[in-house]
């Protein structure tokens, strides 16, 4: 299948739709992006996706796309309640793989001479890597309720603060959960990963605030140059693939019994109707509150870390979570289409939300600003902290990029990488990391990835989101 | 994993890590698509106690087979902490296999992890009959 793009301005270029797509596609980019983007499928997969049943709008694509199985990462779609379909394949293995961004009250000079004992404790403390066991075993019940309850039930359980809830987005729990749909593997694979990093391109990173880009919207989030932040950025593990693994298999009977016919054997979906769409819609809740609950043990796994590393007080250190935003989910969410407000099913595989000043989903003390949108770099290079923008609404249903996204196979970045010290080159940029897995560095070193600041830029000027801060790593902890 | 690597290549995907396997017949493509499976993600001597297990697997069709078989075989590794030392197909159909695996408990020890495989995906799955027997496309997700 040929893709033909037409360039609509500088950052949109229209798929025109042909063939079974129901609907055009649509991809943010830049005349440099859209030339790594047109390598590979990932457009064949945007226009794979306008062929399913029941899709909103347009198929569209974030200027960090890159090629997925069945969806493309980066890739955005909403779905009629009443015609439309859910799909696992459109949220991900990694169910409500996120992010979080901690604020300190430190300044980059205090830490830098204790960066390398620093990371060596966060090493320690926080269980990475493949196959990794958590610091956590829950109870069967406690597990149940890990999955109903996400965030509030590490809160109540002495992992943070109440208010953590409220600037997390749907406040760390989403509704629907219901662990009776869940598979015993599932269950069981959850029982000992809370608190676990997890390994590939999840990681923990201490960051120092390098630029301010709005300075109102950076005072609203709290944000100040030299200032040192942590971001987490992990997911929902082994609960959340067994979940969509389990859901994917069963879909897959379904689409052949339905007789839907999918270009891609990975697209395989529900109706969002249907008691199959139901019940995973009611599994992935599970696993994205699970996912929430994991981000906020992490956090408190890092808080206590830094007390004891540094030696001061909680007042002292002054952590206090910016935002928790996830980007592998599907929602249902209140969009306007063709002047009428409407209740959709917006997938967002490789997407994070962002929603304008104003929004009733943006929490109090941001509404003025705007949800603030956190997107992680790659480990050589900056994580930027963004404000939700009205434009999102209006052209992507309330959705922006969420990373650099890959430019390399993981083959080709180890090829490239033989003979090089990865760790020894970052530190020469001043980036102390250490890693698990041993072909870990290699495979996600900076020469793998798009360049996160183009895709930013992007969004800025399309008007999917502002951008308010540019954060630099200093240490890197990767699984 | 025994000392001979199984016959596959890797296949370049942006995202994901792909593999294409042959065999001579079914039996030999699938035991070959599970041993190359184990041999991306583990490295090891070969263990003197292994424990003996029959698994048996049904799908829909062989491209279903082959994803569900490779998933419990990732399954035993992933949930269980097992590592499949060895695999002998007893029986193949196209909607059905039964297997005897030799397996090992998981020892960080013994068993150097190379790489974290987190699913068998159903992109691009293929499962064909070729002009000298059979060849698959597994894409994992990483």
């Amino acid at each position: 299948m040929e893709i033909k793009l037409q360039k609509k301005d500088e950052y949109r270029w229209l798929i025109p739709k042909t063939g079974e797509m129901r609907v055009p596609g649509l991809v943010f980019s830049n005349s440099e992006l859209i030339k790594t983007v047109e390598k590979d499928q990932s457009l064949v997969q945007v226009a794979n996706v306008a062929t399913l049943p029941g899709i909103v709008k347009h198929s569209l694509a974030m200027p960090d796309i890159h090629w997925g199985y069945g969806f493309p990462i980066g890739g955005v779609a909403a779905f009629d309640m009443e015609e439309g379909i859910i799909s696992p394949g459109g949220v991900g293995y990694d169910i409500n793989c996120g992010c979080r961004i901690m604020t300190t009250l430190l300044r980059v000079g205090e830490i830098r001479p204790m960066l390398k004992g620093l990371v060596s404790a966060l090493f320690r403390n926080i269980p990475a890597g493949v196959g990794s066991r958590g610091a956590i075993r829950l109870s069967k019940a406690d597990e149940r309720k890990v999955a109903i309850e996400g965030s509030a039930w590490a809160v109540r359980n002495g992992y943070g603060q109440p208010e953590d809830l409220e600037r997390t987005e749907d406040h760390g729990a989403m509704d629907g959960a219901d662990p009776s749909v869940l598979s015993e593997r599932a269950l069981k694979r959850g029982i000992d990963e809370l608190g676990t990093l997890g390994s590939g391109n999840h990681f923990l990173e201490i960051q120092v605030v390098d630029q301010i880009y709005d300075r109102q919207l950076a005072k609203d989030f709290h944000l100040y140059e030299g200032q040192v932040t942590i971001m987490i950025h992990s997911g929902s593990r082994g609960f959340g693939h067994q979940i969509c693994d389990d859901f994917l298999k069963e879909m897959g009977k379904h689409v052949s019994v339905k007789g839907f016919q999918l270009p891609d054997r990975q697209l395989a979906c529900a109706h969002l109707k249907s008691d199959l769409g139901r019940r995973y819609l009611a599994g992935m809740a599970c696993a994205a509150n699970y996912a929430w609950a994991n981000r906020q043990v992490l956090m408190h796994l890092a808080h206590e870390t830094l007390l004891a590393t540094l030696a001061i007080s909680p007042q002292d250190l002054g952590m206090e979570l910016l935002y928790d935003v996830c980007h592998n989910i599907a929602k249902k969410e209140l969009h306007e289409v063709e002047g009428n407000e409407i209740t959709v099913c917006v997938h967002r595989k490789g997407a994070t939300r962002s929603l304008p000043p104003g929004h009733p989903k943006v929490p109090e003390i941001y509404r003025h600003a705007g949800q603030p949108v956190l997107i992680p770099g790659d480990m050589g290079t900056h994580s930027f902290v963004l404000a939700g923008a009205q434009g999102a609404m209006e052209q992507s249903f309330g959705s922006t990029c969420h990373g650099a996204g890959r430019v390399l196979s993981r083959t080709k970045a180890v090829k490239m990488a033989k003979g090089r010290a990865i760790h020894r080159e970052l530190e020469d940029k001043g980036i102390f990391v250490q890693s698990r897995g041993k072909r870990t560095l290699a495979e996600e070193m900076p020469d793998a990835y798009k360049d996160v600041s183009q895709v930013v830029e992007v969004v800025h000027q399309a008007n999917l989101a502002k951008k308010v801060a540019r954060l630099r790593p200093l240490g890197v902890m990767k699984g | 994993m025994s000392t001979t690597a199984p016959d596959y290549t890797l296949l370049d995907h942006t995202a994901d890590l792909g593999i294409r396997v042959r065999g001579t017949d079914l039996k030999d493509l699938f035991e070959s698509a599970g041993r190359a499976l184990m041999h991306l993600m583990i490295r090891a001597e070969v263990p003197s106690k292994t424990q003996s297990i029959k698994i048996s697997v049904s799908g829909e069709d062989l491209a279903d087979l082959m994803v569900r078989w490779l998933g419990e075989i990732l399954y035993l590794f992933a949930g269980e902490d097992v590592v499949v030392t060895s695999i002998r197909i007893g029986s193949i159909s196209s909607a059905h296999l039964a297997a005897t695996l030799e397996t090992a408990p998981l020892e960080p020890e013994v068993h150097e992890i190379l790489r974290e495989i987190k699913a068998v995906t159903y992109h691009q799955i293929q499962v064909t009959e070729t002009a000298d027997g059979w060849e698959a496309i597994v894409i994992f997700d990483v």
